[in-house]
């Protein structure tokens, strides 16, 4: 296999075989997995046969114990959150978990169409045959619907709000009507929906009322502790540097440290001692960033150092993280290399470098 | 026979155990971890007029700051352990340490601080975290922490078969006594084992007063202790020469903020809302619990104008279930029913599930007292009053607006204003709402502390009535007071309480003390509350004609000692004598008496030419004189020429210049003299003078904002003789006699003059 990126149900596959086997508990109809064992499969733990399934999701249990409750009740879920807080890749796992398959997938965006979300025509059969089942394109909800599995609908706050108002008959009367052909499809057991959208974003379009009633709405926290937000990132950057082939070491663990520092200290616009107060810069500072400077940083290192990640890899990426304004943010971030990592002895190293950069 | 039943303080699921435990025994004695000196009063307990949360308060007749509190809910098992007793003829006895001897050792305990903790008659919470002996337990059986895991095991399960589950606890305690020392203080273990002895002993003496079925009701945690009875002698000798204080005890309201551990109090539960809940629908079906709780979170929400239909209690409660099921639970307990309400009532957000924690789990709920419990006098006093006055105490914040002139409110006026002056913050000044309502109105906010039990048996030292108490404390207060504005204060708040036998003390101690007071400051500040008295005591039906002449004396010292007083002063000092000066004139003029304006405005005429002055001080005074009419436009105009001239430094002139506009452009906006005063006096500047003075002037107005500044500049462009025009028609109006008195009828009775 040479995909850039496998499925999560491709690239965990193993896993979810033994969570199947290991398996005892009853199961909602046409789910893969018990809801205990999908909960195991995100946040990871030991099988009585002492298969180590890997936590997927590094945090609060409650959160996913939450998300996964929901759809065995048949709710729809919505995962709400700052960007780069895993909501994405939470609902691909989930999707993976129940279903085995996370591929039907919605990409809202501000042009996603009533046909995107129901379905479309093959208009070269619908012209020669007039209206028929066969000329229908369903979309991957009316798939996931008649399939009785999980349908993944991203960003659903960018679809306009006229758009998104498809999914509330879908949702509560369970059922997809065809006027053209007057039929209809009627979801099976095991279907539902798992949305995400982010709350940072102003001027989107809101969900009415109405649609929001259809779902319960899990928020999903930026990392509570450092600990934890330097296990994801470690863990993350470990998983992706193998799937990338990047020949580099993994990272030390005091990379890792700082840059997570860093983020959460500009996040938090406070230092870590709290003992100085910081201006925050424009963008999230999220975790996934995080993850994707030290991915650029090894890469770097691996192509063009010795393959040891060291400051100077990190640096140009840092920069670019933390400046998404180039006057805003440059003001931001001046003042925390000056007063900030200027003053810590044991990073110098970091400040040369990110001098020469600016 | 003895038999032990090892409880957790304030859990339902144990009351209900308990309750259950007892009816089948059927003792003929039933012993309570219990101050024993509080078995006088225990009476009340079955008083149908008390209301739960109730605390028993013991306390120090001679030293009220050494006072404990042992609270009960309905739900609590020691509460319907005394109820099954009193109700049923059987003897209750208490048998722990007698607070005589704990009050006492808490002085000889010198190094251990008083903490609420030590006033708990609490084990299993009241020690630090890590040594709960309820979190070793919950993390053994793999909860996160010992709540959640004892609310599953007993607080929330209904099945409970109660012989079975004492047992269960005695064993576990017994087993986490053994293998986990505590690490505690000294002082700490060694009151431990004297409770525990004296524990020992008053079930050894109902054992020999013949008792058969002997019920023994006490935290969990002392129960290996009282399993196992070491010798007789040794728990006497340990007992043997203890200090000893003398106690009084009696009842006093509690509320259900005060018993959760969220404010602080070591005996304390998380959830008093929700045991008290559990403790009502023992007997529901699980699922029609969480249905029923949901709907009560349902209906606050919609009372705070939340959405919340009765499909999102559908939902929350199918939830709940099924998050109860996935954590192979047998129902749902709080935390899944507060996670489900999270998820679909409030959209994934904290801050409504904040409310739902004040005010259902947690609750404000406020005991109640029979009025027959002995109490001391001033107590009684306060509740005939409060009756009679119809004001409850309520442990919810909330605002009462009072009408002055109506009788009944003036008296609550004077009952909330006595209060406080005993130091019961039961009511707080909003606001006398003078500018809205006019001077009749007073906005409190009202909430009742538990600790004003405490409060009041402090202040009971001062008199046996409100008035006499408040009238006591207030003498004493102006005896001891040794600042004027102190004292003026407080005469402002005896008048305020209504203490007719205190002013005239209270007064004679400021005369004395204003008659050796040199100090301007003081004199200034002194005077605006008094005149205050002066001007709006009547409408309280205060006698404020006793503070006329202490007035008098003020405002003849205040205006000859002026001028010294607002000599060499530095900027800091200017700008809080201007504060003063400004405050004191409005007041002389609120008084409203020639004689005080006679003295006072000559004083701010020799301030304002007065050499040594700070230029904002003069400059303020020059301005005083200028509004006043004591001074008209020509002599305004020289004294602003000489303050700005250039033999002046700049910055005194500029400070003038300040103190003069009194740091606003904007009165040169709407004044109109003040304007041609100024603009005068600047285009009688020669062209050499005004490119010298310019510097000065710019600094003064670039303090000012940029609007004001801009408007400013437009009105200098259009100035001349036609903006001023208008005003001055309009003191030369024609007025027309008879249809300008028309209206005055109705403005006074819209005044209320």
């Amino acid at each position: 296999m040479s995909a850039l990126r496998q499925h999560a149900e491709q690239l965990f596959a193993h896993e979810l075989d033994e969570l199947k086997k290991a398996d005892t508990r009853q199961r909602p109809t046409n789910w893969n997995l018990s809801p205990w064992a999908v909960s195991t499969y995100l946040l990871g733990g030991k099988l009585d046969n002492g298969f180590e399934v890997s936590a997927k999701y590094i945090g609060n249990r409650r959160v996913i114990e939450i998300a996964v409750a929901t759809l065995a009740t048949d709710r729809a879920l919505l995962l709400y959150g700052v960007p780069g807080t895993a909501k994405s890749w939470v609902s691909e796992h989930l999707a993976a978990g129940i279903s085995g398959d996370s591929t039907r997938l919605i990409q809202g965006t501000a042009g996603t169409s009533e046909e995107q979300m129901r379905y479309g025509w093959n208009y070269a059969l619908l012209l020669s045959k007039g209206p028929s089942k066969e000329a229908l394109v369903p979309s991957p909800l009316m798939k996931a619907m008649s399939d009785g599995r999980i349908a993944r609908v991203e960003e659903l706050t960018r679809i306009p709000a006229d758009v998104q108002d498809t999914l509330i008959t879908i949702l509560s009367e369970k059922t997809l009507p065809i006027p053209e052909l007057s039929s209809e499809v009627q979801a099976n057991r095991g279907f539902n929906v798992i949305a995400t959208a982010n709350n940072r974003d102003k001027g989107v379009n809101e969900l009415s009322s109405a649609l929001k009633r259809r779902f319960n709405t899990v928020i999903l926290p930026v990392p509570a502790t450092e600990e934890e937000e330097i296990a994801i990132v470690s863990k993350r950057v470990a998983e992706m540097g193998k799937s990338l082939e990047l020949p580099a070491e993994p990272p030390a663990l005091k990379e890792v440290r700082r840059i997570v520092q860093v983020f959460r200290e500009l996040r938090d616009g406070i230092t870590a001692d709290g003992k100085t107060k910081l201006k925050q810069p424009t963008g999230t500072m999220s975790t996934a960033e995080a993850i994707s400077v030290l991915n650029s940083g090894i890469a770097l290192a691996a192509h063009f150092g010795d393959g040891t990640l060291r400051a100077g890899d990190v640096a140009a990426g840092l920069v670019g993280a933390v400046i998404k304004d180039p006057v805003q943010d440059a003001v931001v971030w001046k003042e925390y290399l000056e007063t900030v990592v200027k003053e810590r002895d044991e990073w110098k190293d970091l400040y040369r470098v990110c001098r020469e950069v600016i | 026979m003895t038999h032990l039943f090892g409880i957790r303080h304030h859990g339902p699921g144990c009351a209900r155990s308990l309750v259950r435990a007892l009816e089948e025994l059927s003792p003929d004695c039933v012993l309570i971890e219990g101050p024993p000196e509080a078995e006088a009063v225990l009476a009340a307990a079955v008083h149908t007029e008390i209301e739960p949360p109730v605390a028993l308060l013991l306390y120090c007749p001679d030293d009220t700051k050494k006072a404990s509190f042992y609270p009960f809910a309905e739900f609590s098992p020691e509460w319907q352990a005394i109820r099954f007793g009193l109700q049923r003829n059987v003897p209750v006895r208490f048998m722990d340490l007698p607070q005589a001897h704990d009050l006492a050792l808490r002085d000889a305990e010198v190094s251990a601080p008083l903490s609420e903790e030590a006033d708990s008659p609490d084990e299993v919470a009241e020690d630090d975290i890590s040594g709960d002996p309820l979190d070793w337990l919950g993390r053994a059986a793999g909860y996160g922490d010992g709540e959640t895991w004892w609310n599953q095991m007993v607080e929330e399960r209904r099945d409970s078969e109660s012989a079975g589950l004492f047992a269960a606890i005695q064993e576990a305690m017994t087993s986490v006594r053994a293998e986990i020392p505590r690490k505690r203080a000294p002082e700490a273990q060694h009151r431990e084992n004297l409770r525990e002895a004296h524990m020992r002993k008053t079930i050894r003496q109902a054992e020999k007063d013949g008792f058969q079925r002997i019920a023994v009701v006490c935290g969990a945690w002392h129960v290996p202790a009282l399993a196992t009875m070491p010798s007789a002698k040794s728990d006497n000798d340990l007992l043997k020469g203890l200090p000893k204080v003398k106690v009084a005890a009696t009842w006093a309201p509690w509320t259900y903020g005060r018993l959760a551990a969220a404010s602080g109090y070591g005996a304390g539960v998380l959830s008093p809302g929700w045991y008290e809940f559990l403790w009502r629908n023992q007997a529901a079906e699980a699922s029609q619990r969480s249905i029923a709780w949901i709907s009560k979170v349902a209906r606050l929400m919609r009372e705070e104008d939340i959405d919340c239909s009765s499909a999102h209690v559908i939902e929350a409660a199918r939830l709940s279930d099924a998050l109860a099921a996935m954590r192979e639970r047998p129902a749902a307990g709080l935390d899944e029913i507060n996670e489900s309400i999270r998820a679909i009532i409030c959209m994934g957000d904290d801050a409504p599930l904040r409310l739902v924690r004040s005010r259902l789990i947690i609750g404000e709920k406020l005991g109640r007292v029979p009025p027959d419990v002995p109490t001391v006098p001033l107590q009684q006093d306060l509740e005939k009053q409060q009756r009679s006055l119809r004001l409850k105490p309520e442990a919810l914040a909330k605002d009462l607006d009072l009408d002055l002139r109506n009788e009944n409110d003036l008296s609550r006026s004077h009952l909330l204003h006595r209060l406080r002056l005993l130091g019961l913050k039961w009511g707080e000044v909003k606001g006398t709402g003078r500018s809205a309502k006019g001077t009749f109105h007073e906005v409190w906010q009202l909430q009742w502390q538990p600790e004003f039990a405490v409060s009041i048996i402090e202040a009971s030292r001062w008199g046996h009535t409100i008035a006499d108490a408040a009238t006591a404390l207030a003498i004493d207060h102006a005896e001891k007071a040794t600042s004027l504005p102190e004292l003026s204060a407080l005469v402002d708040r005896v008048l305020l309480a209504n203490l007719p036998h205190a002013v005239e003390p209270v007064t004679h101690a400021l005369e004395n003390l204003a008659a050796i007071a040199g100090d301007a400051s003081q004199l200034l500040e002194a005077i605006p509350p008094l005149a205050n008295i002066f001007r709006y005591g009547n409408v309280r039906q205060t006698d404020a004609s006793l503070v006329g002449h202490v007035l008098d004396g003020l405002v003849t010292r205040a205006c000859i000692s002026l001028g010294g007083a607002c000599a060499s002063l530095d900027d800091d000092a200017a700008a809080a004598m201007r504060k003063r000066i400004l405050a004191t004139h409005q007041a002389i003029k609120l008084i409203g008496k020639d004689t005080h304006l006679a003295d006072w405005m000559p004083a701010l005429g020799r301030l304002a030419v007065l050499a040594g002055t700070h230029g904002l001080v003069s400059g303020m005074a020059s301005r005083l004189l200028f509004d006043e009419q004591t001074e008209d436009a020509d002599a305004t105009e020289q004294r602003m020429s000489q303050a700005l001239s250039i033999g002046n430094d700049p910055s005194p002139a500029a400070a003038w210049l300040e103190g003069f506009l009194h740091q606003s452009g904007m009165i040169l906006l709407h004044d109109d003299r003040l304007w041609r005063i100024l603009d005068t006096w600047l285009a009688s500047l020669s062209d050499d003078n005004f490119t010298r003075i310019l510097p000065l002037i710019r600094r003064t107005f670039s303090q000012f904002p940029g609007t004001e500044r801009t408007q400013l500049g437009a009105r200098a462009k259009y100035s001349g003789s036609t903006t001023s025009a208008p005003t001055a028609i309009a003191t030369e109006f024609e007025w027309n006699e008879t249809r300008a008195l028309k209206p005055l009828p109705v403005l006074e009775q819209i005044l209320g003059l």
